[in-house]
């Protein structure tokens, strides 16, 4: 019984997926967030580089690659839902008896997995544009980093997504949620630039342990046991985040319902 | 137990006025009304456009929350356990949208059978069967965004059967149909109907309603003002005539006119192509004719007919009486 349904579970996330990955092929903007941002950005680190030691390109090549991660999930997520709203498909997910997160997990990981092309592309523009010199000190633990960072996202977003289906303003929620994550997250700069008060806040972020562990494992400066404790905070907050999306899932819904946003005219 | 059961349901929306000093204005969709479906009926809900159709098809769905009143699907509440009601019941708002453009008829189907955990063999079978039996066996695996309005509409029809639901909600599905089109699917209707599911059907065809409805709710500015089957409706004007005349750009200061003659019951003015119907229910049958055109005396008259009262006109003057 509770094998057969987590198999029915696994295929919403799956068909979710599916969908999103096939919808999104063909959208412009996708492209944008997924090569176009992220590559002006390394184009701009690379370039603050050039002249001194290269020794720290990788550091903006994953760097990069993250805030198009990051940019891919905050909009394209916000988006697909705000579309689906807008196309009238919103309500229909609603309506039928699968619990909406585990759609919007397989959206997320679509979105994710998609976005990962960022720091591809990153990497490819260091190497052949500016002909950094591009070593992975630690190449398996690198690998894994990966791994653990497309779960610490996907759940990251799950907590998101809430706000984005109860508010059909979603753009204002992106617009102000975009750059303070990049910030806190310690993408491009270590968050130790940023005023004491403001670590709890990147501690209680997947993202920047998703930072911490992809910096540290490409870099090296880190030690293997700081990307294991990276890894864990990743495990225990994107955990974390399933259990406060679910309740936040439920809040939000209710809103939705009693305020009528699930569909646009 | 009725399959639907909907106690004292009211609706409100809240828009906000103004910029500065904003004022949160209260616009009542659905007003204090109750009706019970049972099991295996065909129930109508008909009105005008903004009559509040659709506002009570999406709080029966669980899709909206009720302002107050109570609404049991298949014995669930509603507000508390909405849940259980969403695997047995199917609905369609119809229209083009509602549906994923970029897929094909078949990967809009199976994404939905997989969302209502349909077992992979099962949906399989029955995704090929629903879209032939909708008519887009042929062109089940074109992008969606190629479709036609009508073609659109099928495949809601074949979507909302994929779980072989026990209750369907269809709000206007005929809309925007041709003749044919339209035909095909009230037939489609009737045949669920008669396969043992219970269906709550919003129209403001009358045609479609009288044809497919066991029982039918008139519903005007979201209230309820009459409810029974189509014959005992038919009853509400059977002692009068309904003359039809077709004019040309008539004033509104002339219907008005019209409205106040002492023989004439309810008036109604449609645009038909070029020309206007305007109908007037009166008592006096064929003798109103002459002090109607004197009425009218200045204004471009076509064809004259005097003819029966159907379920339209009962309708018409149900929705009159109550504007």
């Amino acid at each position: 019984m509770m094998a057969q349904s987590i198999r029915k579970n696994l295929r919403v996330i799956s068909s979710a997926f599916e969908v999103t990955l096939r919808t999104n092929i063909v959208d412009s903007f996708v492209l944008f967030t997924i090569l176009l941002q992220p590559l002006v950005i390394a184009v701009l680190a690379m370039w603050m580089l050039s002249g001194r030691d290269t020794s720290n390109a990788i550091y903006a090549v994953v760097g990069s690659g993250m805030t198009g991660l990051w940019s891919t999930l905050l909009f394209m997520g916000g988006n697909s839902i705000n579309w689906e709203r807008w196309t009238g498909t919103l309500e229909l997910l609603v309506g039928q008896p699968s619990h909406l997160s585990l759609i919007v997990f397989g959206k997320n990981l679509g979105v994710v997995l998609q976005s990962l092309g960022s720091m591809l592309a990153s990497y490819l523009l260091a190497a052949v544009l500016f002909r950094a010199p591009l070593h992975v000190e630690h190449p398996a633990l690198f690998a894994v980093s990966l791994v653990f960072t497309v779960f610490a996202f996907v759940c990251f977003g799950l907590v998101i997504a809430p706000i984005f289906l109860m508010n059909p303003q979603v753009q204002h929620w992106q617009n102000a949620m975009e750059f303070p994550v990049y910030m806190l997250s310690g993408f491009l700069f270590p968050i130790a630039l940023l005023p004491g008060w403001t670590t709890p806040l990147s501690y209680v972020l997947a993202p920047y342990w998703a930072a911490r562990a992809l910096h540290g494992s490409s870099s090296g400066g880190a030690s293997q046991q700081e990307v294991l404790i990276a890894w864990g905070m990743m495990v225990a907050l994107g955990v974390a985040y399933m259990f406060l999306s679910r309740w936040l899932m439920g809040v939000m819904l209710h809103k939705a319902r009693a305020d009528a946003t699930l569909r646009m005219e | 137990m009725s399959a639907i059961e909907v106690r004292n349901l009211r609706r409100v929306y809240w828009t906000a006025i103004g910029v500065i000093r904003r004022k949160r204005k209260e616009v009542v969709a659905v007003d204090d009304i109750s009706f019970d479906v049972d099991k295996g009926e065909l129930f109508g809900l008909l009105g005008p456009n903004g009559a509040g159709k659709t506002t009570t098809v999406k709080v029966l769905t669980t899709l909206l929350l009720p302002t107050s009143g109570t609404v049991r699907i298949l014995g669930y509440d509603i507000t508390k356990k909405p849940e259980p009601i969403r695997s047995r019941i199917g609905f369609i708002f119809g229209g083009e949208r509602g549906l994923y453009w970029r897929l094909s008829a078949v990967d809009n189907l199976r994404y939905f059978a997989s969302l209502y955990h349909i077992d992979p063999e099962v949906s399989s079978r029955r995704i090929p069967e629903l879209l032939d039996m909708v008519g887009l066996g042929d062109r089940s695996k074109e992008k969606v965004e190629g479709y036609s309005r009508g073609m659109m509409q099928r495949l809601h029809i074949a979507r909302t059967l994929l779980h072989d639901p026990e209750l369907l909600f269809l709000d206007e599905p005929t809309m925007g149909l041709d003749p044919v089109g339209a035909r095909e699917l009230r037939q489609t209707i009737r045949n669920l109907q008669q396969g043992g599911k219970t269906i709550l059907l919003t129209t403001h065809y009358m045609f479609e309603a009288d044809a497919l409805c066991q029982r039918i709710a008139v519903i005007n500015h979201g209230k309820i003002v009459a409810m029974d089957t189509p014959e005992v409706l038919k009853r509400e004007v059977r002692d009068l005539s309904i003359v039809e005349l077709d004019v040309f750009g008539i004033p509104q200061a002339v219907v008005d006119r019209i409205r106040t003659l002492p023989f004439v019951d309810t008036v109604s003015l449609e645009n038909v192509d070029q020309r206007q119907s305007l109908r007037v229910q009166t008592s006096r049958g064929a003798e109103a004719v002459p002090d109607l055109m004197a009425t009218l005396e200045g204004q471009r008259v076509g064809k004259v007919i005097v003819r029966e009262p159907t379920l339209e006109d009962a309708y018409v003057r149900l929705v009159e009486g109550e504007a």
